[in-house]
């Protein structure tokens, strides 16, 4: 899993391309974690380049969703598709995860 | 088929029957988990593989044995069943651990969880998505078994040990990668 980070205006994106899977899920988690303390106030997580997901990566998902609500910060996850949308569907999470079909409508949602 | 909102423990389910089914067995390596589930996925039709949602699914239950059943402990193994065809995928796997003590406590979470799915209750939702014992660490997502649920849609159930699950997904007919659908549908 490869994670790389690009800005537009005041808003992050993380890219992220490969698997997340229970051996490397945990650099999402401690990427964004990181970025926080840097006191980066909106997130949008691109899965655009993520063709696997697992319970780890979904888990990691869950945390940083949960972790920048609690700090009232702004976040996306853009891009789903393939067995990574049905993953999330089969964990009904479709609805928990503020998500977007595409960056341009996460920026958008965001007030970017 | 009632959408299954629970787990149950049944050693005498027909879910269990291991015949015509083949066989591999692994140790408790938490490193090779993909690896192994790839040897069993291998042999399945490419038509209900699912890009890889198949493979996903059954990582999930071996990661699970490996990690939470055998402690990740090499000396212990896993033994798996499986059977494949075009229309549908078995899977049973057993580890060599002491079962799946909280099983009861994870239906009523799962309970809570579907109330919450119901009632669009998103606030609360957030309490329930993630099922946690005191074997859980920072890098389980705790939410395999939802998905499980939902997935092996012909039957997800635990023998009476809570050591082994067995498990069973029914595939549409197709033609020509077409859904067939029958009369009366």
């Amino acid at each position: 899993m490869e994670l790389k980070i690009r800005k537009n205006g005041e808003t992050y994106i993380i890219d992220v391309t490969g698997e997340m899977d229970l051996y490397n899920s945990y650099k999402l988690k401690e990427l964004v974690m990181k970025m926080l303390e840097k006191k980066v106030e909106r997130f949008i997580v691109n899965l655009q380049g993520v063709d696997y997901i697992d319970s780890s990566g979904i888990g990691a998902l869950i945390y940083i969703c949960s972790t920048i609500k609690k700090m009232n910060l702004k976040l996306s996850i853009s891009n789903i598709h393939g067995s990574v949308k049905k993953v999330i569907e089969l964990t009904k999470l479709m609805g928990y995860f503020p998500i977007s079909a595409t960056i341009e409508e996460a920026l958008k949602k965001m007030g970017a | 088929m009632d959408t299954i909102k629970e787990i149950k423990a049944n050693g005498f389910s027909p879910l269990f029957d291991k015949t015509n089914m083949l066989y591999k067995e692994f140790p408790s390596d938490f490193r090779q988990i993909r690896y192994f589930t790839l040897l069993i996925v291998q042999s399945a039709p490419p038509e209900i593989k699912e890009l890889n949602l198949l493979e996903q699914q059954i990582s999930e239950i071996i990661k699970n044995a490996v990690k939470h059943g055998n402690r990740s402990d090499q000396t212990k193994k896993v033994h798996v069943w499986y059977h494949f065809s075009p229309n549908e995928a078995r899977l049973i796997v057993e580890d060599e651990g002491d079962g799946f003590k909280d099983l009861e406590k994870w239906n009523e979470f799962n309970r809570k969880r579907l109330d919450c799915l119901r009632d669009q209750n998103f606030e609360q939702l957030g309490d329930y998505v993630s099922f946690r014992t005191d074997r859980s660490d920072d890098y389980d997502g705790g939410n395999a078994l939802f998905a499980a649920l939902e997935y092996w849609n012909e039957g997800f159930i635990y023998n009476d040990a809570r050591n082994g699950v067995a498990m069973k997904k029914t595939f549409p007919r197709r033609r020509h990668g077409i859904v067939i659908e029958e009369a009366g549908e």
